[in-house]
């Protein structure tokens, strides 16, 4: 009986958890969320807005092809709800109710309103696990939109994360705009982060600024996953320099 | 006759067995479905009771130490298979089921809810440490560690044990008691028997 217990706890470790998320998924399923009259008025801004956005990605195109630009070819995405957070207080977590049936595969980028959110880290049939950008084993390569300084995005267990930059004197300064840069691996470059709240210019080797995350990753209920595929290659250096390819962030940069 | 009375004798014990059994897991599934829930005001810094702790802990009460340490092992493994397999909660879980378990043994536990919360919250403590030492010890011996300084670690640390140790002593009673109190009429019951 205890062998047998033992047995099956260790066989569901092995599917990472697949069933029990399954289970919560299905019990949790009366506290999805679904719209309401505001929701509803707020879609219809946001459609707007999106509609817009084609448009304006469609000239955006138009003037890219001008100019030789590759692989601009827009995939199609999954909208997800939030149905469940961390399963314990050290991983940041958040469960989405879209799984492997609907398309998802680890991997894949989510970003929530406001910008990245996370990656996911693992799927089952209607569920998956996105580890969120908090995480504090979490690394984004990522550059300041004005100036292109360029940096490691570290995760601080809450809505604030640090960059640490490459220069010793980087051109940065409050109120910059954060997005992840070409070099990162595991994310599409050019998704916004968030703003420059603070910069910490004095102590330390590398200068660091506190990040404050422009998707409210606390109180996210809908999300959008779009499909990557990580560039899992290690021949192409993380960071410009070769230096850099043999820090360890720079390894784990993504 | 008597082999009559020993068959309905022998199918009462085994429903009794079953239910049993039913409810335990029962209990501990629900527990687990718990885990990503974050119902409004049961978060206190963006950290949740400790349901699995909490279930643990209502489980060794009244057990032997081999015991609680099985149950932490189970329902360790479970909780890693919903997150990731390091830092394992397992560690921390058999501790925390070995700990009750002998605490109640030198008899410092008594039955009441207040010491049952102090229990909890000391034992929340603990199994948070458990969790810190092992990704502190990831950060200072593997070279690519993704962790930060180990300052900001213990500093987390100080947060989420705090929170998940008020919290999760507070929300202990909902399943102690009548966790414990079905476990004690089912006793009663198969030793009448």
């Amino acid at each position: 009986m205890i062998v047998l217990t033992i047995a099956g706890a260790w066989w569901l470790r092995s599917t990472n958890g697949a069933l029990l998320y399954e289970t919560y998924n299905l019990l949790s399923r009366p506290l999805h969320l679904g719209t309401n009259r505001e929701q509803k008025f707020e879609n219809s801004y946001i459609l707007e807005l999106q509609q817009r956005l084609i448009e304006l990605e469609r000239q955006n195109q138009l003037l890219q092809a001008f100019s030789d630009y590759a692989d601009s070819v827009p995939q199609p995405t999954v909208k997800a709800a939030v149905i469940g957070r961390s399963a314990d207080h050290w991983w940041q977590h958040i469960i989405l109710n879209r799984g492997s049936r609907h398309g998802v595969e680890p991997g894949y980028v989510v970003s929530g309103p406001g910008g990245l959110v996370g990656r996911v880290v693992e799927v089952s049939p209607s569920t998956c696990r996105v580890l969120l950008i908090s995480d504090l084993t979490s690394h984004v390569g990522a550059k300041v939109s004005r100036s292109r300084a360029m940096g490691i995005v570290q995760g601080q267990s809450k809505n604030q994360v640090i960059i640490e930059f490459f220069d010793k004197f980087p051109d940065a300064k409050v109120g910059d705009v954060v997005i992840t840069s070409s070099y990162s691996r595991l994310f599409p470059k050019d998704m916004p982060i968030g703003r420059i709240e603070s910069m910490d210019n004095t102590k330390g080797r590398a200068p660091k600024a506190v990040i404050q995350l422009s998707s409210p990753l606390s109180i996210l209920e809908w999300v959008v996953i779009q499909p990557f595929h990580p560039v899992e290659s290690v021949d192409d250096p993380p960071v410009p320099s070769s230096h850099d390819s043999t820090k360890p962030q720079g390894r784990r940069s993504s | 006759m008597t082999v009559g009375v020993g068959g309905i004798l022998q199918s009462q014990l085994w429903r009794a067995r079953l239910w049993n059994s039913l409810v335990t897991a029962g209990s501990a599934l629900l527990c687990l479905m718990l885990l990503p829930g974050r119902a409004p005001g049961l978060e206190l810094l963006g950290v949740a009771p400790h349901w699995v702790l909490i279930w643990v802990v209502a489980w060794s009460v009244k057990r032997t130490v081999w015991e609680g340490a099985i149950a932490g092992l189970v329902m360790g493994l479970l909780q890693d298979s919903m997150t990731a397999a390091y830092p394992t909660h397992t560690l921390g879980l058999i501790l925390v089921g070995v700990l009750t378990a002998q605490l109640q043994k030198d008899r410092y536990l008594q039955e009441d809810l207040v010491s049952t919360a102090l229990i909890v919250f000391a034992i929340a403590v603990v199994n948070e440490t458990v969790l810190a030492l092992q990704i502190s010890l990831d950060q200072l011996f593997n070279p690519d560690s993704p962790y930060p300084l180990a300052t900001k670690i213990w500093f987390y640390h100080q947060r989420v044990a705090l929170s998940s140790a008020i919290l999760s002593s507070l929300w202990a009673p909902v399943f102690h008691y009548p966790l414990n109190q079905w476990w004690k009429t089912h006793n009663k019951l198969m030793s009448a028997k």
